[in-house]
């Protein structure tokens, strides 16, 4: 679609690193990271609330240190997505709901990120699990991501795109068995990439600072404009893309720079 | 200066925890963990239900058994509890050196300043963590990331029985203000009824009032408050291997006592015994507590600063006398008296009296706590004893 806005920004914005590397100005508290991160994005991914079920008050205090027209992308509580407790689940859905509700209400929420584990393949019982997790939270913009290959498949997407649901498409190492980088846009609403770096060797070490330490390079993100951004961006009204490879403050600055890249290709970052 | 992060690890109901762990049976019925065979025991810990029917650490057995009739009573296994924290530390070290264990009571704080870049976001550690328990004893643990100490703390008492909480540096006034100012460490019984009596309940009721307003209403504790209140609690943590040397001695009393010649002369004793203690050590205290136990369960404690250091009987014991003073408030019988000399440090005082007059008396204390010390350690403790300590 012509001019499909696309929001850029980073997985989480509080990091003390970001200070070292001079995102944030010296001294500056975890508590007001937010509201100089605003000032360089539109949008942000809260990956908080993935160990932390959100809290109305907590949530509502961080939509009041942003502008009225910064967006949020919200990650699902890990009690939901790998944490599963078969009876308590139902519980912990309406749980997170409440806590969101502030952003819902004043129409900031762009999605619920759903990160399915790389164990959640496509199995009967997982299937169900899914289909009845987005039953549950019905109302929400939801995004789901797949870890495990086995759910790149045409039946997939189509569920998904007659749930109204977004298919995320990831930028990772290329590494076997796990899920494909797609250019499927299953929800016209919106379409959601996630920049993760290419640190094949880190990936599997179980060590953050391995696992997202990656710098993408002008050519790399070029490549992502032309092979996937674009082309999702003609089927979609808007796109919200976030860089994850926080270690040493890449994420920011290549977010930034793709901001810059988009616009000398003629699309229309927010 | 510097953010810092510190996570607070808390198993909530640890004792009772452990004890169902231990027996599943146990399960079934609400659990009381406090000795038997004492008329006048008191509670040690309990579990989640027994707290929703009205029961609290430190409540009378006999109270807490009408309060919750159907539940099973189990004497404390400390030692239990200690291999357990001891589990609980080595699940933590991987990721700091810097592991405070407060108590046996499953509370672990961390601190985890500078390791982002090694173990990712204090909250992912801090998860990280809580799977290490769960897979390895069983337990599920609160946990917290807060700016420090009494934040951290707050938070995992915020969520009790389960969850977790985040709160950044910046966040602790708005994360305190809804907190009941029960909650908040350090606010003693007495305070909170007195804060309840001018109707602040809240900590950010409290939070309004000026420093000076705080001084005005609860004396040298006002800035203490003004602090706990505001978040702000600079101290560091005390990691296992560099735990500060303390000196604590106890008295139990034998029948709860409420005279002050009983009082003064536990508390001449307590002094005695610490004196030793320091003297053996030849250490001198800069610090000293004075914690008063009362039969209802309610502990007030107390400190002051002992200038210059000592470890002398005669310069120690006036100064808890005073403690004695601050801390014996109430109408209501006392049944231990705990005193604890800290902040030790190595004699002769950093600085020495400047009037000649002054220093000379401190020498006959001195020579008369020598000779003291030395009739004491050849003849035993007994052979001799001051008058106070005749005294009917």
């Amino acid at each position: 679609m012509a001019g499909c806005p696309l929001f850029v920004g980073t997985s989480g914005y509080s990091y003390t690193e970001w200070v070292k590397a001079g995102f944030y100005p010296e001294g500056t508290p975890s508590g007001r990271m937010l509201s100089f991160y605003a000032q360089k994005f539109p949008v942000t991914e809260l990956n908080y609330t993935w160990y932390q079920m959100p809290r109305p008050e907590a949530v509502e205090r961080q939509r009041s240190q942003v502008p009225d027209d910064f967006l949020f992308a919200a990650k699902l509580t890990r009690t939901l997505t790998h944490e599963v407790d078969a009876h308590g689940w139902k519980k912990e859905a309406a749980a997170y709901r409440e806590g969101i509700a502030p952003l819902l209400q004043t129409g900031q929420l762009v999605a619920v990120l759903l990160q399915m584990p790389p164990s959640f393949a496509r199995t009967p019982d997982n299937r169900k699990y899914l289909a009845a997790l987005i039953d549950a939270l019905e109302g929400l913009p939801l995004a789901v991501e797949f870890r495990h290959r086995s759910w790149a498949a045409a039946r997939v997407f189509s569920q998904l795109s007659r749930r109204r649901v977004t298919l995320v498409s990831v930028d990772a190492p290329n590494l076997p068995g796990r899920f494909p980088p797609m250019v499927e846009v299953s929800h016209p609403d919106l379409f959601y990439v996630r920049f993760h770096g290419r640190n094949a060797r880190g990936w599997r070490s179980g060590k953050m600072h391995l696992q997202f330490d990656y710098n993408y390079s002008d050519a790399e993100l070029m490549e992502c404009i032309e092979k996937r951004i674009a082309p999702m961006a003609q089927r979609a009204r808007r796109g919200v893309l976030f860089f994850n490879n926080h270690v040493r403050a890449q994420a920011p600055e290549n977010a930034l720079r793709l901001i810059r890249l988009l616009k000398a290709r003629g699309l229309t970052p927010a | 200066m510097r953010e810092r992060f510190i996570i607070h690890i808390n198993v909530a109901d640890f004792a009772a925890t452990l004890e169902r762990r231990l027996d599943p049976r146990l399960r079934r019925r609400p659990l009381l963990i406090a000795p038997r065979g004492t008329p006048r025991a008191v509670i040690y810990d309990m579990s989640e239900e027994a707290y929703q029917s009205g029961v609290r650490k430190g409540m009378a057995l006999r109270k807490a058994l009408r309060r919750c009739p159907g539940a099973h009573v189990l004497p404390p296994q400390p030692h239990c509890y200690e291999k357990a924290v001891r589990m609980l530390v080595k699940q933590a070290l991987p990721y700091t050196p810097l592991v405070e264990v407060p108590d046996s009571r499953g509370h672990l704080f961390l601190d985890v300043t500078g390791t982002g870049r090694l173990f990712g976001p204090p909250p992912a550690l801090a998860w990280r963590i809580r799977k290490r328990v769960r897979a390895a004893m069983g337990l599920d643990p609160i946990w917290s990331v807060g700016p420090n100490k009494l934040v951290a703390k707050v938070a995992t008492r915020v969520v009790k029985p389960s969850g977790e909480y985040i709160v950044g540096a910046g966040e602790e006034r708005a994360f305190l203000d809804p907190v009941p100012v029960h909650l908040i460490p350090g606010v003693e019984a007495e305070e909170v009824r007195r804060l309840l009596e001018l109707n602040l309940t809240r900590a950010g009721e409290v939070a309004r009032l000026s420093e000076d307003q705080l001084t005005l209403l609860f004396g040298r504790r006002g800035r203490m408050l003004h602090e706990a209140v505001h978040g702000i609690d600079p101290s560091p943590l005390f990691p296992l291997s560099h735990a500060p040397p303390v000196v604590t001695v106890t008295h139990l009393f034998g029948e709860d006592a409420h005279t002050l010649t009983a009082l003064e002369r536990a508390l001449f004793s307590l002094v005695e015994q610490a004196g030793a203690a320091l003297r053996r050590k030849r250490l001198a205290a800069r610090r000293m507590r004075l914690s008063m136990d009362y039969s209802d369960g309610i502990r007030i404690s107390r400190k002051i600063r002992i200038v210059p250091p000592s470890a002398n009987d005669f310069a120690l014991f006036p100064l808890a006398a005073a403690l004695l003073k601050d801390t014996w408030k109430r109408r209501v019988r006392i049944r231990r008296l705990s005193l604890t000399c800290r902040r030790l440090t190595y004699p002769p005082p950093v600085q020495q009296d400047l009037f000649l007059e002054t220093a000379g008396e401190k020498h006959p204390k001195e020579r008369l706590i020598r000779a003291l010390d030395a009739v004491r350690s050849r003849f035993g403790e007994a052979a001799v004893r001051t008058g106070r300590m005749l005294a009917a």
